[in-house]
């Protein structure tokens, strides 16, 4: 297992740079001047040109890619040409809120996608199946932006007993977080459902109910368990998406998050921000997935690494 | 978690969301985007420019109707060749940090912004500045090195405002992260989305009568309006027009609409064919109905233009109006050669707005045969293509839709860098590549003089010359709205769209 985990690790070396190169191709190659676009809209030639030698963009590309490999390598991911402050600052104010948002969206999801999955599941063509489905349909369909208005106005306006938006105590994450975990929950629910009812039809299941194991742990212990692999994958991977930063919900709760740090900066061309971003984000993607396969092996012990 | 730490906690929350008694005293302000930086003189948006007006001042400002003011400056006197400025400076002002506000302060903060090296985005407002001499600790004199009339109201800008000497030498480059200025306001804290300035109790005017300012970005208008209505914001400026409907509806919420100083045209590219031809460019203006321009784009809330510059700057004259009149524009247009029309393109940000804009425009012009393709670019795209081209010839622009606020106030900045005949980009904004002698000659003019009966006379010929040309399709003057509770007086939209806040108190 150890050893394992050291050779995924070792493995993510060569993607981190491929990414790394990709990322400055790519922001690079986005047509517009991000001097211009500093400079904003009053600035003459003059004030852009100043701009530019204070941002470094005068320099040659090449020598530009080589000081931020080895800038990055050191951990230095520079400073935002937007604001001017450190990169590690902006990103630093930003990563927390949507640790916490991912991960209250995600208690959401989770529990409300098990809950509706099973039950959907256990009770199919039933009523409980189809009122289930009905709502992962809807949570599927509902416009992030539209249900979080809504809530907006019953809970803040109306019945004033949350926050609008901002990030703070914990009413500031009852309704984004709601409102962005709905959509996973719905995701969730369906993949449930679908892993038990396969598994309802395993040899193993017939046997523990033929022993008479009860229903209840039937269902709990030797279905759930058995339908994990499929529903760890897809948190772990709904999981990693949401670490990337919700834009709808960063502009509908004022959520300081990084989704509307990374458009910002995609729109002022502020190449170290969105370099240092995309970077964090596919770290965190081989991280995460790294994690999933660990947890592959707690639900299902039959699994073994080399 | 026992039952009585849940009762704890949940009393505790249940203070937190009383609505705000408690808080009443601090005013929190909602606007749309983020802040880009902290030093007045190395910022570009409006919203961080008019921001910093709470921590910063300028030797000279604006009152809230965009007239100049003298503010930590006293007076001033030029000579008749607008060469040389000498300012009286206000006695008795500190900076917050205590660092007393003089003429050393000024020579200190007009050489940092000027001086090449340190490579300010501001740079322009003061480059033309040669000398500041310290005449004695309260007078300074700046010379030029060529006239410049409008030397004053660039030094109203927010980014020539001045910055502790001692907090320059402290913060360095770090200045946009701890700015120290003299203003009504000391800087508290400034994180991802929320600015926050607390009173100066030892501010030189009355001391502010709220206790902090939180200035929070909240990019969802709806939003916006949902903190107005739960009054966690008092103050929303840049309202939306389409929710003035539900303010107006609602007794605790008072909506206010106010002209501002950005003009709207289109700008026709007069080194392409058929736009250097004067009477396709009058046939044009002919065709387009402004006033449905304004009640189609901006909800009416807009005025059609009467001069290439907006009637609340300085030196501002109303001298005509292109009447929509079809039958006159056919004329035009046959007497121009071209009674079948062309075609051509319009770019415009690609924004619902602009685009909005734009379809309009084009179907008002194809009343005349003309063939608009309309072309939407994201900022990006367009600093590319419009404004950071080498030479005039490299221009694939025709005709090109924006907007243009001159954040001085005055007559100089709303017509220098758009029309005249050198200023093409990338150097500035005369994106019609318009080059017209007299005109140059009246604008030249203008900067010639700090006499103001002079520069006034030179900017009215300018007009005049302008208009009758019409290097653009002049459309509309855009209003401002602003939401705020019923409960809060004092604050003031700018005709640039910022605000003003100093004056902010709670009623009750």
């Amino acid at each position: 297992m150890l050893s394992f985990l050291i050779k995924r690790l070792l493995g993510t070396i060569p993607v981190v740079l491929m990414v790394m190169i990709a990322v400055f191709a790519f922001v690079h190659l986005l047509p517009g001047d991000p001097a211009r676009l500093v400079a904003g809209p009053e600035a003459t030639a003059q004030d852009v040109a100043a701009v530019r030698t204070a941002l470094g963009l005068d320099r040659p590309l090449p020598q530009q890619f080589l000081t931020y490999v080895g800038n990055t390598l050191q951990g230095d991911f520079g400073t935002s040409l937007r604001t001017r402050r450190p990169v590690v600052d902006e990103i630093g104010m930003r990563l927390m809120p949507t640790v916490w948002l991912t991960l209250f969206a995600m208690v959401w999801a989770v529990a409300l996608g098990l809950l509706i999955g099973v039950v959907s599941a256990v009770r199919r063509g039933r009523w409980q199946d189809y009122g289930g489905m009905i709502l992962a349909v809807s949570g599927i369909s509902f416009p992030p932006f539209w249900l979080g208005l809504l809530l907006i106005n019953l809970f803040s306006v109306r019945l004033g007993w949350l926050p609008t938006g901002g990030y703070g105590t914990w009413q500031h994450f009852l309704m984004p977080s709601f409102t962005l975990g709905l959509g996973v929950a719905a995701v969730m629910a369906r993949f449930t459902r679908s892993a038990f009812i396969e598994i309802a039809r395993e040899d193993y299941v017939r046997t523990a109910r033929a022993k008479g194991v009860p229903e209840r742990r039937v269902i709990w212990r030797h279905s759930l368990r058995n339908a994990l692999i499929p529903i760890i994958t897809m948190v772990g991977l709904q999981f990693g998406f949401l670490l990337g930063g919700s834009i709808v919900i960063e502009a509908v709760f004022a959520w300081p998050g990084v989704g509307r740090l990374l458009v910002d900066s995609v729109s002022y061309r502020d190449y170290p921000v969105i370099q240092a971003l995309v970077l964090m984000f596919s770290i965190q993607f081989i991280l995460i997935n790294l994690l999933v396969d660990v947890l592959y092996v707690l639900a299902n012990p039959e699994i073994r690494y080399q | 978690m026992t039952l009585k730490s849940l009762m704890i906690s949940s009393a505790l929350s249940a203070m937190l969301l009383a609505p705000g008694a408690v808080l009443a005293r601090d005013l929190t302000v909602a606007i749309q985007n983020n802040l880009t930086g902290l030093d007045p003189t190395n910022v570009n948006d409006t919203l961080s420019q008019t921001s910093l007006r709470l921590v910063y001042q300028g030797l000279f400002g604006f009152d809230k109707d965009m007239k100049l003011i003298p503010l930590l400056a006293e007076s001033y006197e030029s000579n008749k060749e607008a060469t040389e400025f000498t300012i009286k400076l206000r006695s008795g002002v500190t900076f917050h940090d205590g660092t007393p506000f003089n003429a050393e302060a000024v020579k200190i903060n007009i050489d940092r912004l000027r001086n090449p090296d340190n490579n300010l985005s501001r740079r322009s407002l003061v480059s033309m500045v040669n000398e500041v001499q310290v005449v004695d600790d309260l007078t300074v004199k700046l010379l030029l090195d060529a006239p410049f009339g409008a030397m004053i109201a660039s030094l109203a800008h927010p980014g020539a405002m001045m910055i502790s000497p001692a907090a320059l030498e402290k913060h360095g480059s770090e200045i946009g992260r701890n700015p120290v200025g003299t203003g009504a306001f000391t800087f508290t804290r400034w994180s991802a989305d929320t600015l926050e300035v607390a009173r100066n109790d030892n501010y030189w005017k009355e001391p502010a009568k709220v206790d902090n300012i939180i200035i929070r970005s909240v990019p969802e208008s709806g939003a916006r309006m949902a903190m107005l209505q739960t009054g966690e914001a008092q103050f929303v400026p840049n309202f939306p027009p389409e929710l003035m409907k539900v303010v107006e509806a609602n007794p605790n919420l008072k909506v206010e609409t106010s002209p501002s100083i950005v003009e709207w045209y289109v700008a026709l590219n007069n080194n392409k064919e058929p736009f250097g031809n004067k009477l396709v460019r009058q046939a044009l203006n002919h065709a387009v109905d402004k006033d449905a321009f304004c009640q189609v784009v901006f909800s009416g809330l807009c005025t059609p233009a009467d001069s290439i510059i907006p009637k609340g700057l300085a030196f501002h004259v109303p001298v005509g109006e292109y009447e929509f009149d079809l039958d006159r524009a056919r004329e035009l247009m046959a007497e121009a050669g071209y009674e079948d029309g062309f075609s051509t393109e319009v770019w415009a940000n690609s924004n619902t707005e602009s685009l909005r804009a734009v379809q309009f425009l084009q179907q008002q012009l194809a009343q005349i045969n003309v063939d608009v393709n309309v072309v939407p670019l994201e900022a990006g795209v367009a600093a590319q293509r419009i404004w950071s081209i080498e030479s005039p010839e490299d221009a694939e622009v025709q005709m090109y839709y924006g907007g243009w606020s001159s954040s001085t106030g005055d007559a100089d900045w709303g017509i220098r860098p758009l029309l005249l005949g050198e200023n093409v980009p990338p150097s500035m904004f005369n994106v019609a590549y318009y080059a017209d002698k007299e005109l140059d000659a009246a604008i030249n003019g203008a900067i010639g003089t700090a006499d103001p009966s002079e520069r006034a006379a030179f900017y009215e010929t300018a007009q005049k010359l302008a208009w009758e040309g019409a290097p653009w399709i002049f459309l509309g003057v855009t209003d401002l709205i602003a939401a705020q509770t019923s409960d809060v007086t004092g604050v003031h939209m700018l005709a640039d769209r910022g605000f003003l806040l100093e004056d902010a108190a709670f009623t009750e």
